[in-house]
């Protein structure tokens, strides 16, 4: 952004220092209130699993609104017009929503759970763990490594710092607060930010759109749109936007280790109200970003460099005062700081359930020994992240891998919680037959002239209706998930046939679940098994049983309730 | 969409927002209180 676009104003050096040494202080400070000389190896990966509603609604809001997802939706706004922000922002917070009744299944199996991978584990054995910890480990390497882009790059087009200057900065800070104390960190410090977060929101939202002209944009602004811009109900919007958003979200609520493990941490009986109001403020909040978009488009403002991505810190200098680009700041800092510490704290108990704490087996893993795992993991997780982000290169192809192998995991994982019939051979088979079948779909690696073609569209359209019948099945149950999802295909499919191949991204993701579905249930629905699902409690627990402060026995929240 | 209703679309995200932050403040702030009474952490 240069000083040629026209009234903007940026950031002096020493206030960026300031703002930077205020919130990353700020949150070091709070950090220390928390800190324990002797920090609990169970506490540092899921906080005693009783954390109140307060922190687990802030932390599981701060969590979901990552920079991308604001950027995101404001490009989605400014691409698709008025129905953008809608056909990114609501969907995404419905899956926080839809996912809600799997997560009450998940605890009530495994109550004393740190990661997802564990409860695979015990449920199935190490193909299917490793399959749901390696996803993690990439996932949550590549959310980092965006953050810090993220972070990076606000810093460098906001003040006079190096891009590499503002990396380093954010990945310090946020290592610098979270190392101690872990997860306990991560929920405590979300509060903060999701203050600053949704306070910004509040103020910014209403000042750039009156900045911008008020309602009167609306009428000098609209030859801007074309029709389908000015379209609520634009087809365009929902096959580009909509529809691969809601099959790839529903996948990275399912998936992702930074959800399950503020799952496993928030007293049970309170998981529902966290998640509603999740819902609400996530998607409140992203789509109000999205809005700018819009105001954008009705403006007639052009993207800077023709990105996207500019767009947000763009309306920012051009509508926002001095005091409220430091809000702006803040704002935008908050939300990469909270995902990215979240995404350390799931690295770090991913490496000391699943890798330091089944080698060692149960029973026999060291608590302290765990907690060096887990901050030497913190550790190498930020340098790794650091090395990929300073070479700038483009995560959009690796996030769109992991959405896939997240997407080919969902039926498997949810049916593995539910039915007693599913097997490791076909939770394993299922994924990697699925994962295989999508990348050359999504990466157009063949032709999709003749049959082939055809084979999708069939593939895509069973894919819609298990991502429906998913939907349904944890509020309504079976019976109404199978009518619901048969009614979506029959539904989709006189529209996708002939033509869903088309749309590369769409196809893939709804592929990557019907093949994993079909394979995991025709493997299953004939086996033997009869899992007893009470098993999985019995083997899953606490690994440091001793308190940190008295070294007296920990009392457990089952004893406590 | 009308002017108005546009108007509306914008302005209602951070009122949602405002009422979402009140609530989470709310909790914590009592969670918080409890917390010092009972003498224990937070988290």
């Amino acid at each position: 952004m240069g000083p040629e676009s026209g009234g903007q104003q940026f950031l002096a050096g020493w206030l960026v220092l300031g703002l930077l040494v205020l919130f990353y202080g700020g949150t070091f400070i709070m950090s220390l209130f928390i800190g324990k000389k002797k920090e609990n190896a169970d506490g540092y990966m899921t906080a005693g699993n009783k954390i109140g509603f307060g922190v687990s609604a802030a932390s599981m809001t701060a969590t979901w609104i990552w920079a991308s997802s604001v950027y995101a939706s404001a490009t989605s706004g400014y691409t698709y017009g008025i129905s953008g922000p809608i056909h990114y922002g609501l969907w995404g917070a419905l899956m926080i929503l839809f996912i809600y009744p799997f997560g009450r299944r998940i605890r009530a199996v495994a109550p004393k759970a740190h990661t997802l991978a564990e409860v695979m584990y015990a449920r199935h054995g190490r193909s299917s763990q490793l399959m749901l910890a390696g996803s993690n480990v990439l996932g949550s390497v590549i959310s980092l490594t965006s953050n810090f882009i993220a972070g990076g790059a606000l810093i460098a087009l906001l003040s006079p710092f190096s891009f590499t200057q503002g990396i380093l900065v954010v990945a310090a800070g946020v290592l610098l607060y979270t190392l101690w104390s872990g997860f306990r960190a991560s929920v405590l410090t979300d509060f903060a930010q999701v203050v600053a977060m949704l306070g910004a929101v509040v103020i910014i939202i209403p000042v750039v759109f009156f900045a911008a002209g008020g309602p009167g944009l609306f009428e000098t602004g609209a030859v801007n749109l074309s029709p389908e811009q000015s379209n609520f109900f634009s087809s365009e919007a929902f096959l580009n936007q909509g529809a691969p958003y809601i099959a790839a979200v529903l996948a990275y609520a399912i998936g992702n280790q930074t959800i399950a493990q503020r799952l496993f941490a928030v007293r049970e009986d309170l998981i529902k109200p966290t998640f509603i109001t999740a819902t609400v403020g996530y998607g409140a909040t992203v789509i109000g970003f999205g809005m700018l978009g819009v105001i954008a488009l009705y403006a007639g403002i052009t993207p800077l460099n023709g990105d996207t991505n500019n767009l947000i810190p763009q309306m920012a200098v051009t509508y926002l005062g001095p005091v409220l680009l430091c809000v702006f700041f803040i704002m935008i800092l908050g939300s990469l700081s909270s995902t990215a510490d979240s995404d350390l704290a799931a690295l770090s108990s991913i490496a000391m359930t699943d890798i330091y704490g089944h080698a060692k087996g149960k029973g026999k893993a060291n608590p302290r020994t765990m907690l060096l795992v887990g901050r030497i993991t913190m550790i190498l997780a930020t340098a790794a992240a650091l090395y990929f982000a300073s070479g700038q290169m483009n995560i959009l192809d690796l996030l769109v891998f992991v959405g896939a192998l997240w997407g080919a995991l969902v039926f498997p994982v949810i049916a593995s919680f539910y039915w007693k019939k599913v097997t490791n051979m076909a939770f394993t088979l299922g994924t990697l037959a699925a994962l295989g079948i999508f990348l050359p779909v999504r990466f157009e690696w063949i032709s999709m002239d003749g049959i082939t073609g055809y084979i999708v569209d069939v593939l895509g359209i069973v894919g819609v209706g298990i991502v429906i019948g998913l939907m349904c099945f944890g509020f309504f149950g079976l019976k109404v998930a199978r009518v619901v999802g048969i009614i979506a295909m029959v539904v989709v499919a006189p529209l996708a046939w002939g033509g869903l191949h088309e749309y590369a991204v769409l196809s893939g993701s709804l592929v990557a679940y019907s093949v994993s579905t079909i394979i995991c249930f025709a493997l299953s629905v004939r086996s033997k098994q009869e899992f007893d699902f009470s098993t999985i409690k019995e083997r899953i627990g606490d690994f440091d049983t001793q308190d940190a402060e008295s070294g007296e026995p920990a009392i457990s929240t089952a004893q406590k309730n | 969409m009308t002017i108005f209703w546009m108007t509306v679309y914008v302005l209602i995200w951070p009122i949602v927002v405002a009422g979402t932050l009140t609530v989470i403040v709310r909790a914590f702030y009592k969670e918080w209180r409890q917390a010092r009474d009972e003498g224990r952490g937070m988290v």
